[in-house]
């Protein structure tokens, strides 16, 4: 098995088939642990589906990344859970495990429980990207053409440590660095421009020496056409501000900042999934 | 009197050789290239030194995930900026991440002694230790600090190593042999137990000349394998002895002498213990590097002072 391809290279409507199965594994698997980040789970399935689906160059017998991804949004760890069960690396009985004592499901990420699928424990909220950017830099030390993506919440953007390592990585030309940010508008709180206005964010991240792009991140074909055309090789680390919507896939759990945190009841859960089937 | 030398220096030297003999390995510094004395390590391997600026979260981060790509990562900078505000990197990134990073707390203590207390660093020894992982080391001279850097780039994990940038007396000859966890008697000594950390050594080493030249022979303890520590051998040691002094440049919170205390209560041994350090409800004092040692009675005339007081009293 070749390490340099991505294993599946599916198409975008196929991927898009998998990230509604992830969003109804994810639906289940919080209404069963009664508990989970519902609305960002959901927001970010398209991107996690099109990188696992087709854009991240792996081989799994034996498990080995030639490109790498951290999950800087920890709290998303049940998107992560929903598309590894669609790629068939957990069951779907161990969904049903999440949160649960001595299981291998936490929410957030533990590479300790899932060590050939997790990289690194995130959680904390801007530590992904300073870590993704000592990834890229040993890549491009090692001379391969590996990339590293990284997912971040938009919220999470307020966190300094982001920006501290955006300049480094402009300032080393890390251009295999691929920064996706879930821009679903939506923090903890409430909407993220009543909280602290992260905008112009294009502008902001082109200052710091990123290359920008924007796209429909819960659109399959958009996700696969901008990232399949970055050149990695340009020294440019790459921003892609992807706009989503929390809670997609729902309609009564999108944009509404009570689903951050709030998991669907036996009800909600019947009508979720029967608004997640497939056409 | 012992020859003196900068821990730095021996740092440097392990990791030049480390570099030249193959070890992949890197330093990430933020602007403190001056500070950790890098400038003879950078000069032969000027690609093994990544400089992120001032901005120490994003240090550890990067060297948290150049260290997940196979390398063995430095880091070197102020102690104080390291355990405060890359706090949470230090955590996430490095110890609860397992990563292959190893820490180096630069002028630690009060080192910096008249920039007063932003730049002390009082509580690094407490904060690291809360971290149940990381293996954590105080080396008191040139010769041990170039020894734990070796033992340190040679295994998989986090490591904490405390420095110093005085040139402090050297107190190992060129035969030691630096192993973790090791309990490390300087002197041999009967009644009294004195137990230093790092930079203290050296005084607690001249408060003992001093000592015995009025009969009193303590024994020396530098106790800079913290993590990990051979307790029964330091056990053996505190039973041995009907008296206890503590000495570190560091908070009385969850420096040596709290360590010892527990290790003391949980065992169940009764000794008559004093612990110098910095005081309950206090930042340390600004001034001078020896006036603030003399404030605390940090000092070798301190340090024999509390002597002479353990062993009257009891």
């Amino acid at each position: 098995m070749s390490l340099k391809q991505n294993p599946y290279r599916l198409a975008p409507s196929d991927i898009h088939r998998h990230a509604q199965g992830a969003r109804r594994h994810i639906c289940r698997m919080n209404a069963h642990a009664r508990s989970g980040h519902t609305g960002g789970d959901m927001s970010e399935a398209d991107i996690l589906a099109t990188l696992y689906f087709r854009v991240l160059r792996y081989s799994t017998e034996p498990m080995r990344w030639h490109d790498q991804f951290i999950l800087s949004k920890g709290h998303g760890v049940g998107g992560l859970y929903g598309c590894f069960a669609e790629l068939g690396w957990l069951a779907e009985s161990e969904l049903q495990t999440y949160l649960r004592d001595g299981g291998r499901l936490p929410g957030h990420p533990v590479r300790q429980k899932l060590p050939e699928l997790i990289t690194v424990n995130t959680g904390g909220l801007g530590h992904g990207l300073p870590i993704a950017s000592g990834l890229a830099m040993s890549k491009q030390r090692d001379g391969d053409d590996g990339r590293v993506f990284v997912l971040t919440g938009d919220g999470e953007l307020e966190e300094g440590s982001n920006w501290e390592a955006m300049m480094a990585a402009a300032h080393y030309k890390l251009g295999n660095l691929v920064v996706i940010v879930d821009r679903n508008h939506l923090q903890l709180a409430d909407f993220t421009r009543n909280i602290m206005d992260i905008d112009p964010l294009d502008k902001k991240l082109a200052a710091f020496g990123m290359e920008v792009h924007e796209l429909d991140g819960n659109d399959t074909t958009a996700l696969v056409s901008v990232i399949e055309s970055l050149d990695c090789s340009n020294g440019k680390p790459k921003a892609l501000i992807a706009h989503t919507i929390k809670g997609r896939g729902v309609s009564f759990m999108e944009n509404q900042p009570a689903w951050h945190h709030k998991f669907p009841d036996e009800k909600e859960l019947i009508q979720a999934l029967e608004e997640l089937a497939d056409a | 009197m012992h020859e003196q030398a900068d821990l730095r220096d021996g740092v440097m030297d392990t990791l030049i050789r480390l570099a030249d003999t193959g070890t992949d390995v890197l330093v990430v510094v933020a602007d403190s290239t001056s500070t950790s004395k890098i400038g003879a390590f950078q000069g032969k391997h000027p690609s093994r030194v990544i400089n992120v600026g001032i901005a120490e979260q994003n240090m550890v981060g990067m060297a948290a995930g150049l260290a997940l790509g196979g390398r063995v990562v430095f880091t070197a900078n102020a102690a104080p900026f390291l355990v405060a505000r890359a706090n949470e990197q230090v955590k996430n990134d490095v110890c609860y991440s397992q990563t292959n990073v190893k820490m180096i707390g630069l002028n630690a203590g009060v080192t910096y002694g008249p920039l007063a207390s932003t730049h002390h660093a009082i509580d690094d020894i407490s904060i690291m230790s809360g971290f149940g992982n990381v293996q954590i080391f105080a080396p008191c001279d040139s010769v041990e600090a170039a020894q734990i850097v070796d033992y340190a780039a040679g295994m998989d994990g986090p490591v904490y190593i405390r420095l110093d940038n005085a040139k402090l007396p050297v107190l190992h000859g060129a035969d030691y042999r630096f192993s973790p966890g090791h309990v490390d008697v300087i002197r041999e000594g009967a009644e009294l137990l004195v137990i230093a950390l790092g930079s203290l050594v050296g005084e607690a080493d001249a408060a003992c000349d001093a000592l015995a030249a009025e009969g009193i022979k303590p024994t020396l303890v530098n106790l800079s394998s913290l993590r990990p520590l051979d307790e029964p051998a330091l056990l053996a040691l505190l039973e041995s002895h009907r008296a206890v002094l503590t000495v570190e440049e560091h908070s009385l919170h969850g420096g040596i002498g709290a360590r010892v205390a527990v290790l003391l209560a949980c065992n169940g041994i009764a000794r008559a213990v004093r612990m110098l350090g910095i005081h309950e409800g206090e930042f340390a004092v600004y001034g001078t590097r020896a006036g603030i040692r003399k404030h605390y009675g940090l000092d070798a005339h301190g340090i024999a002072e509390a002597a002479r007081h353990l062993i009257e009293r009891d």
